[in-house]
C-alpha cells in the first residue's frame, strides 16, 4: 500500500494544479512551494518505505500490493520492491525533491511554472511506477507515462534546437517501447503469465530458445534506446543540451536508468537463453559506447553536451556489466546506475548554475579561471568531475571497477577471450574518461579568466528583465540600479541557499556510497544472485 | 502459398499483354489525322451543336425514369403474388401491403415535394 | 433445397409462411421504420416544423433500438438465427449493433447541430448559383439528412448481422446508398463535397460489383449463399477450388474496400475530407464498425476452415495497410485527410485481430472497434468546432497556436490524438494491446512487430499536430472556436469513453468477451 500512497501524492498534486490558477495557488512562487512540498512528502513516504524494508530478505519482493485491474487483458496492479529496485525508488524520490528545491529560487527560463510543476510530478509518478511495477503491462504503462511529460518539458523549456530534439526523443523512445511491448507480449503469451515475479522465478523455462532470442532482441532494443546504447544514443545529447536544468537532471539521473533497470528486471530473467545469445553483442556495443562517448566528449565545446556524451560512456559500463551475465557484473550495473544518477545529476545542476550565471555553457565562451572568479562553484565542479571520472573513494569508481571485474570473469557459457578484450578496451575508455574530464577542468577552472566568467555574471534573472548592459556602455544613471539589482559580483557568483540544499545530499551520498560501497552492494547482491537462480 | 502461384502468373501475363498491346499500337500503328475523326459520332447525322456548359438534361427526366422503374418493379413483384395469393395466405397479404406502402411513402414524398410538377 | 421449393409450388399446396422472430430483429425494424416515418414527415410536415419533428424522431429511433439491443443482450439465449437463417442474432451481432447505435446517437448530436450548419440548404442548387444564395439566405435547413441517416444506420445494423451473403449484400447497399448522398451535402466547399460523393459512389459501386461477383462464385462452389453451408462445403474439401478461391478473393475485396484497407483505400481521404464533418464522423465510426463486423462474420464463419488460404493474403494487406496508413499520414496537411489516413492505419491494426481467428481475436477486435469509434467521433466533433470565415479550418497551419486560443479544445484534441497513438491509460492502448496480444497468441508476432513500428510512425504525426497546436505562434486572423451544446455533448461523450475505456476497461472488455464466448451463430 505504501507505494500506492507514494504515487498518489504526486499524482494528486499534478491533478490539483489543473485547477484554475485564480482559485488555487495563484502566483508562481506558491506553485513552486507547492511542488517542493508535494515532492517532499513523496520523499518522506519513500524514506518510510526504506525503513519498512526488511534488509534481511532483500531478494524477496516486499511491501507488495496485488490487485486485478483489467483481468480480461491480464492487467494487474502489482507493485512491490526488492533490493534491485529499492535504491532506484529512493533515488527517484530524492532527485525529484532536489529538483523542486532547486526551482524554488531558480525557475527555468520560459515561465509556465505551473505546467512545469505538474509535468515533473507526473514524471515522478511514471518513474516510481516503472521501478515498482511487477506486472509486465503495468511496467509498460508506467514506462510510457514518462514519455509525454518529458517531451513537453524538452519542447517548452528547451533551448533553440528543442523542436528537433523533442522529435528525436519521442520517435526513438516510441519506437523502442513499441518493440518492447512486442517482446514482452511474446514472452508473456508463450509462458502464459504476465506476472514478473512468477516469470522471473521460472528462469525462462517453458519458453523455447528461438522465442527467447527474438524476445530478448525486441525488449533489448526497447531498453537500449532508453539506456541509451550506442548506436541508438543520438537522441540523448540533443535532448540534454536543450532541456532545462531540472529536466536534464531527471533525464540523466533517473530516466536513463529505466533502460538498464528494464534490462536487468525484465529482459534478463524472462529470456535468459536469449540474453546468453545476445550478450557478446551487447558487450560489444557497450564497449563501443564507452569509447565513442569518451571520444565524443573530447570533441565537445559545450558543457551540457559534454556531460550528455559522458552519460553514453557511463551507461556503456553499466551495459557491459549486464552483458557479463554474472552477479558481479549485474551488481556493478546496479551500482553504476545509482552512482551515475547521483554524480551526473550533480554535474547537470552545476552546468545549470553556470548557465544561470553567465548565460552560456559554451566552453570557449566561458573561458578559464573559474577557480578565481567563482571559487566555490569551481570546486564543486571539480569534485563532481573527478567523481565522474571514477576516482577511487567516490561513487563512480565502484561501478566501473566491478564492471571490468565482471568482464574479466564472465558467465561460464560466454566466450571469455571476447570479454577480456572488452575489458581491456573498456579500461582504455576509462582512461579517456579521465582525459576529457581533466581537459574540462583545465580549460574551465584553471588558467586565465579570459571569457565571460571574468565579467560580472548575470543573476538568475526573472523573466522579462533587461539583458545585462555591455561593459562601458553609457547607461542612463537613473535606470542602472533597476536594470541590475545592487548585488556585488562576488555575491552573485556565490552559491545560493537552495543550490546548496539541492547539491549537498548528492555530494554526501557520492561520498558515502564511494567510501562504503557495502551499504549499497548489501542491498543488491542477494536479489541479483536470485536473478541467476542462486540462493 | 502454392495456391497463389497461378494467380500471380496470370496477373503478370495479363499485365504484360495489356502493356504490350498499348505499346505495340503506339509504335506500329499509322497516324493520320483529319477533322472528321475528331468529331463526335451521332448515328451518322451531322452533330448538333451542344449548348454551353456541356448540355444539361433537366433533372425531371431522371425523376420520371426513376419513378417508372420503381413502379415497374412493383408490378414485377405484384404479379407472382397475384397468381398465388391464395396459397401464400395472410402472411403474403401483409407482406405485400407493407411493400406497397413503402413504395407509396416514396411516392407521397415525391408528390408532396413537387417532384411531379413539370415546371 | 430444390425439392423443398418444388414441393411448395405443387398445385394446391399451401406455401408455408416464413417464421420471423420479430423480437430479435426489432432494432433493425425500428430504425428502418423510423426512416420511413422520416420520409413521411418530409412529405407532410410544413417546412418550419420539420427539424423539430425529425430530430426527436431520429433520436428516439436510435435510442429505442439501443435499448432493445440491451434487452436482447440481457436475456440469456442470445444465440439464435432469425428470419429463416437470414440474420444471426448472437453475441457479436448484439455488441456490434449496440456499438453502432450508440455511436450513431453521438453522431446524431453533431448532425442535428444547427449552430455549425454543416449541410447545404438545398443540395440540388448548383454551387455558386443564384438558387444557392437564395436558399441559403432563406435559412432553409436540410432535414432529409435524418431519414437518410436512419436508412444508413439500418443498413449498418443488417450488414454485420447477416447470416447469408445475399442479405449481407442488401445490408451493404442499404448502408452505402444513403451515405453516398450524405457525402455530397456539405454546406461549404460544395464542389469538393460533390466530387467526394461521386468518387465514393463510383468506387463503391465497383466494390459492390466485386462483392456480388464473389457471392456468385461462392454460390457456384457451395450451392448456397448461407455462410454455414459454405463452411460445410469447404470443410468437405469438395468442389472447384478455383470458384472458391476466386469467390473468397472478390468477397474480401468488397469488404476490404468498405473498411478502407490498402490497396482499396483510395476513396477514404477524399471522401473523409469532402463529406460534411458530422457525416465523416458517422462513416469513420459506425461504417467501420459495421464493415468489420461483416468481415469478422464472413471470415470466422464461412472461411473458418480455409485460414491457410486467406491468411497469407490478409497478412500482406494488414502489413501494407498499417505501414501505408501511417507513412502517408505524415505528409498530410489537412486535418480531416490526416484523420482519414489514421483511420486506414487503424483498419490495419484491427485486421491483426481478424487474422488471429480466435475467440480472443474476436473479443479484442470488438473492444477495439468500440474504443476507436468513440475516440474518432470525438475527434471529428472537435474538428467541427474550429471555424474560419469560410467554415471549418481544415488546414493544419490554421490550427497553429490553438492551444493558446482555446486550451480546453486543443487539450481534448491532443488527448484524442494520444489515444489514436495508443499511449497507455487511453482506450487506444487497451484496444491495441488486446488486439496485439491476440495476434501474438495466434503466432502472428511479425505482424505485431510491424504494428508497433507503424504505430510509432503514426504517433509521429499525431505529435506533430500537438506541436502545431500548442507550440506554434497563433496567426493573427486564426480560426475561432465555436462550441454549441450538442457538439460539446458529443465531445464530452467521446472523451469520457476514451478515458474510461483506458483506465477502467474491464466492464467493456467483459462485455466484449462475453459477446464472443460462443463466437458466431451459423
Amino acid at each position: 500500500m505504501i507505494f500506492v500512497l507514494m504515487m498518489a501524492i504526486p499524482l494528486c498534486g499534478a491533478l490539483a494544479l489543473m485547477a484554475p490558477p485564480a482559485r488555487f495557488l495563484p502566483g508562481d512562487a506558491a506553485v513552486r512551494r507547492f511542488g517542493a512540498a508535494i515532492s517532499g512528502a513523496t520523499l518522506l513516504v519513500a524514506v518510510s518505505a526504506l525503513t519498512a524494508f526488511d534488509y534481511g530478505a532483500t531478494s524477496t519482493v516486499q511491501l507488495e500490493i496485488d490487485r486485478a485491474w483489467a483481468p480480461a487483458i491480464d492487467l494487474r496492479f502489482h507493485l512491490g520492491v526488492d533490493g534491485i529496485s529499492l535504491p532506484l525508488v529512493a533515488l527517484t524520490a530524492l532527485l525529484t525533491f532536489l529538483c523542486f528545491l532547486y526551482t524554488l529560487k531558480h525557475p527555468p527560463a520560459g515561465g509556465r511554472i505551473r505546467l512545469l510543476t505538474a509535468l515533473l510530478l507526473v514524471l515522478e509518478v511514471g518513474l516510481l511506477g516503472t521501478f515498482t511495477a511487477l506486472d509486465l503491462i503495468l511496467f509498460f504503462v508506467f514506462f510510457e507515462v514518462v514519455l509525454i511529460p518529458m517531451y513537453v518539458v524538452i519542447i517548452l523549456w528547451g533551448g533553440p534546437g528543442r523542436r528537433a530534439a523533442a522529435y528525436k526523443f519521442i520517435l526513438y523512445t516510441l519506437l523502442g517501447s513499441g518493440l518492447l511491448l512486442a517482446g514482452m507480449l511474446l514472452v508473456g503469451v508463450t509462458a502464459g503469465t504476465l506476472d514478473m515475479t512468477e516469470l522471473a522465478a521460472r528462469h525462462g523455462s517453458g519458453v523455447t530458445r528461438g522465442v527467447q532470442i527474438t524476445a530478448f532482441a525486441l525488449m533489448g532494443l526497447g531498453f537500449a534506446v532508453k539506456a541509451p546504447m550506442w548506436p541508438l544514443h543520438t537522441w540523448l545529447p540533443d535532448a540534454h543540451t536543450e532541456a532545462p536544468t531540472v529536466g536534464s537532471v531527471l533525464l540523466a539521473g533517473v530516466l536513463l536508468k529505466m533502460g538498464t533497470y528494464g534490462l536487468i528486471r525484465v529482459a534478463l530473467p524472462l529470456a535468459p537463453e536469449g540474453a546468453e545469445f545476445w550478450a557478446p553483442w551487447l558487450g560489444l556495443l557497450a564497449v563501443i559506447g564507452i569509447i565513442y562517448g569518451s571520444l565524443a566528449c573530447l570533441a565537445q565545446r559545450d558543457l551540457k553536451r559534454m556531460i550528455a556524451y559522458s552519460s553514453v560512456g557511463h551507461m556503456g559500463f553499466v551495459l557491459l556489466g549486464i552483458a557479463t551475465l554474472t552477479p558481479v557484473g549485474v551488481n556493478a550495473a546496479l551500482f553504476g546506475n545509482i552512482a551515475h544518477g547521483l554524480i551526473t545529476g550533480l554535474l547537470f545542476f552545476l552546468a545549470g548554475a553556470v548557465k544561470d550565471r553567465w548565460g552560456t555553457t559554451d566552453l570557449t565562451a566561458l573561458g578559464g579561471g573559474l577557480l578565481g572568479t567563482a571559487p566555490r562553484l569551481a570546486s564543486l565542479l571539480t569534485f563532481a568531475s573527478i567523481a565522474s571520472l571514477g576516482l577511487p573513494g567516490l561513487a563512480g569508481f565502484w561501478g566501473e571497477m566491478l564492471a571490468l571485474l565482471g568482464a574479466y570473469r564472465p558467465h561460464a557459457d560466454l566466450p571469455r577471450e571476447t570479454f577480456v578484450t572488452f575489458m581491456v578496451v573498456a579500461a582504455i575508455g576509462a582512461v579517456l574518461t579521465a582525459a576529457y574530464f581533466l581537459r574540462l577542468l583545465a580549460t574551465l577552472t584553471h588558467g586565465r579568466a579570459d571569457g565571460v566568467t571574468a565579467r560580472r555574471p548575470v543573476t538568475p534573472a526573472p523573466e522579462g528583465s533587461a539583458p545585462p548592459l555591455p561593459e562601458g556602455s553609457a547607461a542612463p544613471a537613473g535606470t542602472e540600479p533597476e536594470a541590475s539589482p545592487a548585488h556585488a559580483p562576488a555575491r552573485e557568483a556565490a552559491i545560493t541557499l537552495p543550490e546548496y540544499a539541492a547539491w549537498t545530499p548528492l555530494i554526501a551520498l557520492t561520498l558515502l556510497v564511494g567510501l562504503w560501497p557495502k551499504t549499497l552492494l548489501d542491498v543488491t547482491t542477494a536479489p541479483v544472485r536470485a536473478l541467476f537462480g542462486g540462493g | 502459398m502454392d495456391l497463389y502461384v497461378p494467380i500471380i502468373v496470370l496477373g503478370v501475363l495479363a499485365f504484360a499483354f495489356a502493356a504490350g498491346s498499348v505499346a505495340m499500337a503506339a509504335v506500329t500503328g499509322p497516324k493520320r489525322w483529319n477533322r472528321a475523326k475528331l468529331e463526335a459520332y451521332e448515328c451518322g447525322i451531322e452533330p448538333t451543336p451542344q449548348p454551353v456548359g456541356g448540355g444539361r438534361f433537366p433533372i425531371k427526366y431522371y425523376l420520371t425514369a426513376m419513378l417508372f422503374i420503381v413502379f415497374d418493379i412493383e408490378i414485377i413483384f405484384l404479379y407472382p403474388w397475384a397468381v398465388a395469393f391464395d396459397r401464400l395466405g395472410i402472411f403474403g397479404l401483409v407482406e405485400m401491403v407493407l411493400f406497397i406502402l413503402t413504395v407509396l411513402v416514396a411516392y407521397a414524398y415525391i408528390w408532396r415535394r413537387g417532384g411531379l410538377e413539370w415546371d | 433445397m430444390t425439392s423443398h421449393v418444388s414441393a411448395a409450388l405443387a398445385p394446391g399446396g399451401d406455401i408455408p409462411a416464413p417464421h420471423i422472430e420479430y423480437g430479435q430483429i426489432m432494432p433493425i425494424l425500428l430504425v428502418l421504420g423510423v426512416a420511413v416515418a422520416g420520409v413521411l414527415v418530409e412529405a407532410f410536415v410544413g417546412r418550419t416544423w420539420r427539424y423539430t419533428v425529425q430530430v426527436p424522431l431520429a433520436f428516439l429511433g436510435l435510442a429505442g433500438g439501443f435499448a432493445w439491443t440491451i434487452v436482447l443482450g440481457l436475456r440469456d439465449e442470445t444465440h439464435a438465427v432469425a428470419a429463416e437463417g437470414a440474420l444471426g442474432v448472437d453475441g457479436p451481432t448484439l455488441f456490434l449493433q449496440g456499438t453502432i447505435l450508440i455511436l450513431a446517437l453521438v453522431s446524431l448530436l453533431l448532425i442535428a447541430d444547427r449552430g455549425t450548419g454543416s449541410f447545404a440548404a438545398q443540395a440540388a442548387a448548383l454551387p455558386g448559383s443564384e438558387a444557392e444564395q437564395r436558399t441559403t439566405a432563406a435559412g432553409i435547413i436540410q432535414t432529409e439528412v435524418f431519414p437518410l441517416l436512419m436508412f444508413a444506420v439500418g443498413g449498418m445494423l443488417i450488414f454485420p448481422a447477416s447470416n447469408d451473403l445475399l442479405t449481407m449484400f442488401v445490408g451493404l447497399e442499404v448502408m452505402s446508398l444513403p451515405l453516398y448522398l450524405l457525402c455530397g451535402l456539405a454546406r461549404r466547399r460544395r464542389l469538393l463535397s460533390q466530387e467526394a460523393a461521386v468518387k465514393y459512389f463510383l468506387l463503391g459501386s465497383f466494390s459492390s460489383a466485386f462483392f456480388l461477383y464473389g457471392i456468385a462464385l461462392l454460390y457456384g462452389y457451395a450451392g448456397s449463399v448461407k455462410l454455414g453451408d459454405i463452411a460445410a462445403e469447404a470443410g468437405r474439401d469438395a468442389g472447384s477450388e478455383t470458384l472458391l478461391l476466386g469467390g473468397i478473393a472478390l468477397l474480401a475485396l468488397g469488404l476490404l474496400f468498405k473498411l478502407g484497407a490498402v490497396p482499396f483505400h483510395m476513396w477514404k481521404p477524399d471522401v473523409y475530407q469532402g463529406a460534411p464533418t458530422p457525416i465523416t464522423a458517422l462513416m469513420a465510426s459506425c461504417t467501420l464498425v459495421s464493415a468489420f463486423g461483416a468481415m469478422l462474420r464472413v471470415f470466422f464463419v464461412a472461411f473458418e476452415n480455409l485460414t491457410w488460404e486467406w491468411r497469407p493474403a490478409m497478412w500482406g494487406v494488414s502489413i501494407i495497410t498499417m505501414i501505408a496508413g501511417a507513412v502517408i499520414a505524415i505528409t498530410q496537411t489537412d486535418i480531416k485527410r490526416m484523420l482519414a489516413y489514421s483511420s486506414i492505419a487503424h483498419a490495419g491494426f484491427l485486421l491483426t485481430g481478424v487474422i488471429a481467428t480466435s475467440r480472443e481475436g474476436l473479443s479484442s477486435t470488438l473492444f477495439y472497434l468500440a474504443a476507436y469509434g468513440f475516440t474518432t467521433v470525438g475527434a471529428f466533433a472537435v474538428v467541427t468546432t474550429v471555424r474560419d470565415a469560410g467554415g471549418e479550418a481544415g488546414h493544419l497551419s490554421r490550427w497553429a497556436g490553438l492551444g493558446k486560443r482555446s486550451p480546453l479544445i486543443a487539450g481534448v484534441f491532443a488527448f484524442f490524438l494520444l489515444a489514436f497513438a495508443g499511449i497507455p491509460l487511453t482506450s487506444g492502448f487497451t484496444g491495441k494491446f488486446a488486439v496485439f496480444k491476440a495476434a501474438v497468441e495466434a503466432d502472428a508476432t511479425p505482424l505485431v512487430v510491424v504494428g508497433v513500428i507503424s504505430s510509432a510512425i503514426a504517433a509521429f504525426f499525431y505529435v506533430r499536430v500537438i506541436v502545431v497546436m500548442f507550440f506554434s505562434e497563433p496567426e493573427a486572423d486564426g480560426p475561432t472556436v465555436v462550441v454549441s451544446p450538442a457538439t460539446a455533448a458529443a465531445v464530452v461523450l467521446g472523451l469520457a469513453a476514451t478515458v474510461v475505456l483506458g483506465v477502467l476497461p474491464q466492464p467493456v472488455l467483459d462485455l466484449a468477451g462475453h459477446a464472443a464466448t460462443q463466437m458466431f451463430v451459423r
